[in-house]
């Protein structure tokens, strides 16, 4: 067995309410992301699995108050580090696709010079050579005519081929060790859903990237992924390989997600 | 003929799903008709300048060039003033100091209220409180008696005056430049900034400021028209540089009793060179905002 690359080790929160209280949202969730794995964190809305991957990179919301637990990245709990440690991993060791990639972009810089802004932050270079870079990671996510679309700027791409040029950024422009994806598919066209996830997969495949996939599309994680951390209301109910999870499903909840998205048998 | 009427549609619709090149193209050249009108009269009012510092048709400072109350006419253009100095000359020397003053204290005023505005819009919390406080009391003052009180204070001069018109201006861009700030800095792109390892100075100065700048380079022209007009309402008061200087509002205040007597050119030329001068700010305004946001040239 080997060691994960990040681990999760019960983190327990909450939101600070009006009152003062701690209104508790996240109870004891652990889990192990081995590398070379895209492993799925699959829930429904509010059971905190977005809550406790945006606790890796630090940018929980500001009401949220950890009340317990650690993440272990590399031997390092991250949530003990300081801003600047933090910094260094954000984008060089852990970098995050968000699921408005549109929104997630400067609207005043091209996409190209935004990628290679981003190039020179973690590996230098001069601008051309930068540029150059962030023109071969858009084509390597298979946009087209990439040398024109980098000249554009966010408003003038599609939510789609946003997305593809958020991917090329933070898989093959920041080169991490971890990808986060939150909900990278919710909000596009079912046929381009399809592609992007094709697109995830080999981008990881071919880096060696280890991948954390929150969605709560079952489908998508069927086809896709090697392990599934199922979480409700806060906890995490079963982790397990996508074929254990998808054939044996231990507990009654993961079996009535299943049957709920028409993939497990009916309860 | 018939295969002829889908294909014009289908020329449309590519025209229409095609937003780039042909609409943003006609919004600026629709754009271009203030900014043209603007920058030629500023670049008008440069190049007087400049010419001046060179030569001018009579000596600017001399008085009895020509006699008294010359109308304008063939030797004096302008005319002359009660000293008989030519006003054509003291106009175009006068470009030098309303434009200069103008020019410099907005660019005083716009660097150091942007940063500031930015500082506290981003970081928030004290810092925030304690410089909003602190420009709160110089907003307190209407401009114009806080540039007399400030200038009978530390004295006449061009330099104080660019200070103190700086001074003026920095609150409003602060606030400006805050506000936008403030908007944005949790928004998602600047969150992914953040995110792929940027430093917090470097989000909130090369990512939202670029994206804040859009309001605060518009009030720019604001600013200068409402500075050129102070610094003229200052020499008119007699309080900002000494008389003999040919500042427009130094030049205005000499001609007012001529007014009276029928001699309007005196106050009539220079008044006409601080219209051109604030209408040409005001025309810049509107069109610099534009260029600075990518989406709205759409």
């Amino acid at each position: 067995m080997t060691a994960a690359l990040l681990s999760i080790d019960r983190l327990s929160g909450g939101f600070l309410g009006a009152d003062g209280g701690i209104a508790p949202v996240l109870d004891a969730v652990s889990y192990d992301l081995m590398p070379g794995q895209l492993t799925a964190v699959v829930g429904e809305t509010g059971s905190g699995k977005s809550l406790t991957a945006l606790s890796v990179l630090g940018i929980q919301p500001p009401a949220f108050r950890r009340t317990g637990g650690r993440i272990l990245f590399g031997g390092r709990d991250l949530l003990s580090l300081d801003a600047a440690a933090m910094r260094t991993i954000r984008g060089a060791r852990i970098s995050i696709v968000f699921q408005d990639a549109r929104a997630a972009m400067n609207p005043v810089f091209t996409v190209g010079r935004q990628m290679a802004d981003v190039f020179r932050l973690h590996h230098g270079g001069s601008a051309r050579h930068a540029m150059d870079r962030a023109i071969e990671a858009l084509g390597r996510v298979r946009i087209p005519e990439p040398e024109r679309r980098a000249r554009q700027y966010p408003h003038e791409f599609s939510g789609g081929m946003a997305q593809r040029a958020m991917i090329a950024l933070a898989a093959l422009i920041c080169q991490p060790s971890l990808l986060i994806l939150d909900e990278p598919t919710t909000g596009l066209d079912v046929t381009i859903q399809a592609d992007i996830m094709t697109l995830i997969v080999e981008l990881c495949r071919d880096q060696g990237l280890t991948a954390c996939l929150i969605t709560h599309d079952l489908g998508v994680v069927a086809e896709t992924c090697d392990a599934v951390v199922v979480m409700h209301a806060g906890r995490v109910v079963e982790t397990g390989s996508t074929e254990q999870i998808f054939t044996a499903p231990a507990e009654p909840y993961t079996r009535r997600l299943l049957a709920a998205s028409q993939l497990g048998e009916p309860v | 003929m018939k295969p002829l009427a889908p294909l014009e549609g289908l020329e449309l619709a590519e025209a229409a799903s095609a937003p780039g090149a042909t609409i943003r193209t006609r919004r600026r050249l629709r754009l271009s008709w203030s900014m043209r009108i603007g920058l030629g009269i500023l670049g008008v009012y440069v190049t007087v300048a400049m010419l001046s510092v060179f030569w001018t048709p009579y000596d600017p400072l001399a008085p009895g060039v020509g006699d008294s109350f010359l109308p304008p006419g063939q030797d004096f253009w302008l005319g002359t003033d009660r000293l008989g100095s030519d006003l054509l000359s003291r106009l175009m020397t006068g470009a030098q100091y309303d434009l200069g003053i103008t020019l410099v204290a907005v660019a005083v005023a716009l660097t150091l209220g942007t940063i500031l505005g930015v500082i506290a819009g981003y970081y928030g919390g004290v810092v925030d409180v304690v410089l909003l406080r602190g420009v709160e009391m110089f907003q307190a003052f209407p401009g114009l008696l806080f540039a007399m009180l400030i200038v009978k204070a530390v004295g006449p001069g061009v330099l104080n005056i660019i200070v103190v018109m700086s001074f003026i201006g920095i609150p409003d861009y602060l606030r400006l430049a805050r506000a936008e700030v403030q908007a944005r800095r949790n928004w998602p792109y600047a969150e992914a900034a953040r995110m792929v390892g940027n430093r917090a100075w470097q989000v909130a100065f090369l990512h939202l400021l670029p994206n804040s700048i859009g309001p605060v380079l518009a009030f720019t022209s604001i600013n200068a028209a409402f500075v050129a007009l102070i610094t003229a309402s200052l020499g008119f008061l007699g309080l900002g540089l000494s008389p003999n200087t040919p500042e427009w509002g130094n030049m205005i205040a000499r001609g007012q009793d001529a007014v009276m007597t029928g001699e309007w050119w005196i106050s009539f030329f220079p008044g006409l060179a601080i219209l051109g001068m604030t209408g040409a700010f005001y025309l810049l305004g509107d069109a610099i905002s534009d260029l600075t946001d990518p989406r709205r040239r759409r």
